[in-house]
């Protein structure tokens, strides 16, 4: 028995090891790289690999890399809780009384998840799969392509958008493989694909996973963040270095409130206007 | 025997795992639960266009212009698409009649676009069919009746090109004649017209050049023909500035209280029985004032008093040419006495133009009742309506519908299976107007667009497109209203010579005025008063005078369906939800009836049953009760609210008891019986006095004066009197830039309840049901208030009315932002009270600080179960969640929108360039909004001025709405 109560302690102190592990994973890098003084650097810093892979080697969750780990740490929880219980509870009503307030915890994780995802988590991070594995590496950073030739609702709507195909096929009605590749491009054939069943009975657009995602009681305008000259790496990370895009920056209140708050002084000098409001309002109506 | 806790111990001890130990073990467990859950944000996909359109941007709305469809009056109306989706109706500033507003059932027409309930296919014999094989089957039909009684029954439609796709659908059929009539019919009035200046025309009322009105029972600041024009037009001469304090005069006689009653300066109470007396009463004074010869008007006698008769007569003889007599009146001989009346007066060609006549009403009584007793004879071999349904709406609709069913041929072209298409054999399902191509020309000379803003939601077709296709024409609704204003409308006018260019800027304005030809000059001609009389019988000993009435909400019950409407609560009654009979106190008193208690109102073989209301200002002996209710099955969109999605927790769905009063519409006598049964009415306001119920203090919440008071004193108001009472305890809050604030003015707002709906659709407020109204769980932002007030013996008699429009006031000392325990309601730096939805907790200690109650709690998520109606939603508002609290916010949306533009464009805010939807909407322009810290503004001007008050100014909150003071007309 006293060796089954040192196991418990053991592995007890495991899963401490275990939390911290994933809370890490999921944390914020504590500030953005932005102030006058690190030398304008437009570029958030790039999550460090550490942060991305935790020394037990968990990842960070993403929906296109598995939830193997979610099923182990459920799995470890739920023994050591039973275990505990069972160990414990040596009579059937303190064994349904701890049930009961458990259940209700578990409750709580399980229906939380609807609407209180975003307390306990942000996405940083969040590099989904996409239907087109479209780089922006090669676009943005070895084109050349202005954000705004694609994105170029970003200047003129609350909401940057996602081009549509029209503006691909500017350049895919001719461009039809990499160059030095032979025959055309998988990827682009999805795009031409796509847009030749624009006038069909049936449609097929090509239907984009969401990266960068604000809850719903939260309202942001790219336009007036274009207009004040605050560049999209500030917030979308370094995007002509990315294969596959990734939320950069945690898009947390924290990290949004940060650059309201800077001064004339703190802030970087291509923005037009120091700071932001500050009134919970204008985010939150 | 150890006992349990020592055998526990001992347990414990033995396995080495002490109570410490487990709930070490136990924590580290439930963090490793919580850390390994699956926190992760939902999946969202974007899905761009394939091929954007040119001019359409994601997140920025396109506004369009069109044609309210809400009812014949057709008002412009501006669309707001945001992304793909009509969100919002507001009014057309350019349109020449409606001037910018727009009204409660105008702007809800946008949620029955939204209504799963809608026909989704054409059907024959409800089967679904394609529109191919119905348009085949039932031409075949018509073609076959060849010989035979057909008839196409309509309502008045203002709609050029509709019409014009009738001529040609009878044109193609021959045999087929047109039946025009209206559910709420000024059919008394055309025909009154044919009479005395031998044109079946309505008059178009011109109520702005109008310096005296008097109104016999004619609603036209509610529902009465075009209330939206009328409500614009009456204001203008119902504001009295310091410079030149003068306004209209207003005079009401009427026997429920209207809408238009209230905001008299003079109500006199009428019993319907008295009617024709009181207009001959008035009329014979008017004769004598103005030397003219009586007319023959018969015996009367009215219990009006001749105070208040004298005084009609008086201020109409002494406004000759800018006076206005109207009534809503179905009786022929009260509107040729009317006729009379403008004539003497010489209004005809000034503020009523019969050369160039409106157009919203031509239906015919007669026509219609002639049709309905062919149909009963079994003479008619088919017929089709068209947006019709006078199964539900017209007093013999039960016996038409026995008829339909022995018909050869029954068509319904309705957007919904409503009483008619359930007897029809073919329905096609018809567009809604913001799917559809058409026009409208409410008066001549001004013609408006109707535009889509949408393709249509369901397998549905508009009316005109059905029409042609049956003449064998197949054309679309586009190809026809553009060749229609090709050949018709652009000849008419001269601004441009090239069509394409005058189509493109028609489509752009929505509204083409041009100059229509009028018609022949004609007088009055004596002859027609020959035979008044009076022709309502007699009451006998225990029975009731009836009154039915268009309400404000339901109007003629074509929207019964629209949860918007069915909870927006009537302006007077301040009861939502179901229609209720009318009582005064003393008939109530005498017959032992409390409010709620179940009456059957009998007439011959007819009877109803549904609640009472009991009505300060109803006239003893009569009765009233709305019509638009009791329609099949639109009291099971009811049983949807609060929500029906819960299914853990007992959620209390009130049953509603409504009923069709269509059929009384012509009775003017019934008998009234008590029943046994409560049936407690959902009322939005229950306290009907200004009187603080505690202190027995007027509180004054609602200012008055006369206008003789207000012209001696320019301070007006008392709103010295009655001051603040200093800073209070906080620091003064600091407004840098902008400071919002808004002008209320009492004297131009109506009570019309526009703003309450533009609100709700702007601003994604929910419905919560009848029975959280009756817990006072209603969510609007906006609501107007009604006070009575007069002294006690006189109230319940006749009451004097005002209506407050009464929203967050955005207090600087606010008392809901000091006992807000998790700071989710602060103050902005621009004046605006915040409440942060997603910081709140769900306390309502803010809502229980509020003292103008304003504030509002999400008891539930008020889902709709019908996903359609989610596509109504605006994105650039926060769908609140249960357990939060919300409330005015300025429409910030709007706000912060222009804020962004003009920051953006380097500018500054124009004045009055932003608008909350409130103020967009109001037909009166009652409401003003803007930077009270520019001296220049609209609102800061009003905030000075001689008639601007703060409503619970003693409190010291220092709201950020300002009062302009009620004037009134009345004589001294």
């Amino acid at each position: 028995m006293k060796v089954l109560g040192k196991i418990f302690k053991l592995t007890g102190l495991l899963s401490v090891v275990l939390a911290v592990c994933l809370s890490k994973a999921q944390a914020a890098p504590k500030k953005p790289a932005l102030n006058a003084s690190s030398s304008q650097s437009l570029e958030l810093s790039q999550p460090a690999p550490a942060a991305m892979n935790s020394p037990v080697g968990f990842k960070v969750k993403t929906p296109d890399e598995g939830t193997k780990i979610s099923w182990l740490g459920m799995g470890i929880a739920f023994f050591l809780i039973i275990g505990g219980i069972l160990f414990w509870a040596n009579d059937i009503q303190s064994f349904a009384g701890i049930l009961f307030v458990l259940g209700l915890f578990a409750g709580f994780l399980a229906l939380g998840q609807r609407h209180y995802y975003h307390y306990f988590a942000n996405n940083q991070g969040y590099a989904p799969q996409q239907p087109i594995s479209y780089p922006h590496v090669l676009h943005a950073g070895k084109l050349k392509i202005a954000c705004l030739y694609c994105h170029y609702n970003a200047e003129k709507s609350d909401v940057a958008s996602i081009p549509s195909v029209n503006v691909c096929m500017n350049c895919h009605s001719l461009v039809r493989s990499a160059t030095g590749d032979s025959g055309p491009n998988p990827e682009i054939s999805k795009l031409v694909k796509a847009w030749e069943s624009r006038d069909s009975a049936a449609p097929s657009p090509v239907v984009w996973e969401r990266v960068n995602k604000l809850p719903s009681f939260v309202r942001f305008s790219h336009r007036i963040h274009v207009a004040n000259g605050i560049a999209c790496q500030e917030c979308h990370g370094p995007i002509q270095t990315m294969t596959r895009v990734r939320q950069a920056a945690p898009l947390s209140m924290g990290w949004c409130i940060n650059c309201h708050r800077l001064t004339k002084k703190e802030a970087p000098a291509h923005w037009k206007h120091a700071g932001g409001p500050l009134d919970c309002i204008v985010c939150h109506h | 025997m150890p006992s349990l806790k020592e055998k526990k111990i001992e347990t414990a001890l033995k396995s080495g795992l002490t109570r410490s130990d487990f709930l070490k073990t136990m924590g580290v467990g439930l963090a490793a639960l919580g850390g390994a859950c699956d926190w992760r944000w939902p999946h969202a996909k974007a899905v761009p266009e394939i091929n954007r359109p040119e001019g359409v941007t994601p997140g920025v709305a396109r506004w369009q212009a069109s044609t309210c469809g809400g009812c014949s009056a057709s008002c412009g109306a501006l669309v707001k698409i945001r992304d793909g989706r009509p969100i919002k109706l507001e009014g057309l500033k350019s349109h020449p009649l409606s001037q910018g507003g727009l009204c409660a059932r105008g702007q809800a027409t946008l949620l029955d676009l939204y209504d799963s309930g809608r026909l989704s296919e054409p059907l024959i014999d409800g089967k679904k069919v394609s529109w191919a094989d119905w348009d085949k089957a039932v031409s075949a039909k018509i073609k076959g009746l060849h010989g035979k009684q057909v008839r196409l029954v309509t309502q008045t439609l203002p709609n050029p090109s509709l019409n014009a796709a009738i001529a040609e659908f009878l044109g193609a059929y021959p045999s087929v004649k047109h039946v025009v009539y209206d559910p709420i019919s000024s059919s008394s009035i055309l025909d009154a017209h044919q009479k005395t200046h031998g044109r079946r025309v309505l008059p178009h009322y011109q109520f702005s050049k109008a310096k005296a009105i008097v109104g016999f029972d004619a609603d036209f600041l509610g529902t009465w023909i075009s209330p939206v024009e009328f409500s614009a037009d009456w204001a203008k001469g119902r504001a009295p500035t310091s410079g030149s304090p003068k306004m209209s005069r207003h005079i009401h006689f009427e026997p429920r209280v209207s809408l238009t009653g209230s905001n008299a300066d003079l109500r006199v109470q009428v019993k319907p029985s008295e009617e024709y007396s009181t207009v001959a009463s008035v009329a014979i004074r008017l004769a004598r004032i103005l030397g003219v010869a009586v007319p023959r008007v018969g015996e009367v006698s009215t219990t009006a008093s001749p105070e208040s008769l004298d005084d009609a007569a008086q201020i109409l003889a002494q406004h000759k040419k800018e006076s206005l007599v109207v009534s809503g009146s179905s009786d022929l001989s009260v509107q040729i006495l009317v006729n009379w009346m403008n004539s003497v007066l010489g209004n005809y060609g000034n503020t009523l133009d019969i050369q160039k006549p409106a157009q919203v009403r031509s239906g015919s009584e007669t026509a219609m009742d002639g049709f309905v007793r062919e149909a009963v004879s079994g003479r008619i071999a088919g017929v089709i309506f068209v947006e019709a349904n006078p199964v539900y709406d017209h007093p013999l609709g039960e016996e038409l519908a026995k008829a339909l069913s022995k018909m050869e041929l029954t068509v319904s072209l309705s957007n919904r299976l409503d009483e008619t298409a359930a007897h029809a054999a073919f329905v096609a399902a018809d567009s809604h107007p913001l799917e559809s191509w058409g026009d409208a020309e409410p008066v001549p000379g001004v013609i408006t667009i109707i535009q889509p803003a949408i393709r249509p939601l369901f397998n549905s077709r508009p009316a005109l497109e059905t029409l042609t296709a049956l003449a064998g024409k197949t054309q679309n609704a586009y190809d026809f209203v553009r060749a229609y204003w090709k050949s018709h409308v652009f000849p008419k006018q001269k601004a441009s010579h090239n069509f394409d260019h005058f189509w493109d800027g028609s489509l752009e304005s929505g509204v083409v005025s041009y100059e229509a030809p009028s018609l022949a000059r004609s007088s009055f001609s004596s002859a027609a008063l020959a035979g008044l009389k009076n022709l309502r019988p007699k009451v006998k000993e225990g029975e009731f005078e009836f009154v039915s009435y268009a309400p404000i909400n339901l109007y003629d019950g074509h929207q019964a369906f629209n949860p918007w409407l069915e909870e927006l609560p009537d302006p007077v009654t301040r009861v939502s939800w179901e229609n209720y009979v009318q009582f005064s106190p003393a008939d109530a008193k005498r017959l032992g009836i409390t409010e709620g208690r179940m009456v059957r109102v009998t007439s011959g073989k007819k009877s109803f049953e549904i609640p009472a209301q009991i009505q300060l200002g109803m006239p003893e002996g009569v009765v009233a009760a709305a019509l638009g209710y009791g329609r099949i099955t639109a009291d099971d969109i009811a049983a949807n609210y609060p929500i029906t999605k819960i299914k853990f927790f007992p959620v209390e769905i009130a049953k509603l008891h409504t009923a069709n009063v269509y059929p009384f519409l012509n009775s003017s006598v019934v008998s009234v019986s008590a029943g046994t049964e409560m049936h407690p009415l959902a009322k939005i306001q229950r306290y009907d006095f200004q009187k603080d119920p505690y202190l027995q203090q007027n509180r004054h919440v609602v200012r008055e004066e006369t206008l003789e008071e207000y012209a001696k004193n320019a301070a007006g108001g008392g709103s010295s009197s009655n001051s603040s009472s200093g800073d209070g305890l906080w620091d003064k809050h600091e407004y840098p830039g902008h400071k919002w604030a808004m002008s209320v003015d009492l004297n131009r707002c109506s009570g019309c309840a526009a703003c309450v709906i533009a609100c709700q659709a702007e601003n994604n407020i929910p419905t919560v049901g009848k029975s959280e109204v009756r817990k006072s769980r209603d969510m609007y932002w906006i609501r107007i208030d009604r006070y009575y007030s007069g002294s006690e013996t006189e109230a319940p008699i006749n009451p004097t009315v005002a209506f407050q429009p009464m929203t967050c006031q955005q207090c600087d000392n606010a008392p809901c932002e000091t006992v807000c325990p998790v700071a989710a309601t602060t103050h902005s730096s621009e004046g605006i009270n915040m409440q942060t939805y997603n910081r709140c907790v769900g306390t309502r200690y803010c809502e229980n600080n509020c003292p103008y109650k304003v504030r509002r709690f999400n008891w539930f998520d008020y889902d709709r179960d019908d996903a359609v109606q989610d596509l109504v939603l605006n994105p650039d508002v926060t769908v609140r969640q249960r357990g939060v609290m919300e409330k005015c916010n300025f429409c910030y949306q709007r706000i912060r929108d222009v804020e962004i533009s003009s920051q953006i464009e380097n500018r500054k805010i124009h004045d009055g360039e932003i608008q909350p939807a409130c103020v967009q909407s109001c037909p009166t322009q009652a409401l003003s909004f803007g930077d009270i810290n520019n001296s220049n503004s609209q609102v800061a001007s009003k905030a000075i001025s001689s008639r601007a008050y703060r409503a619970l100014e003693d409190l010291g909150v220092k709201p950020s709405i300002y009062y302009q003071t009620k004037v009134r007309n009345v004589k001294s």
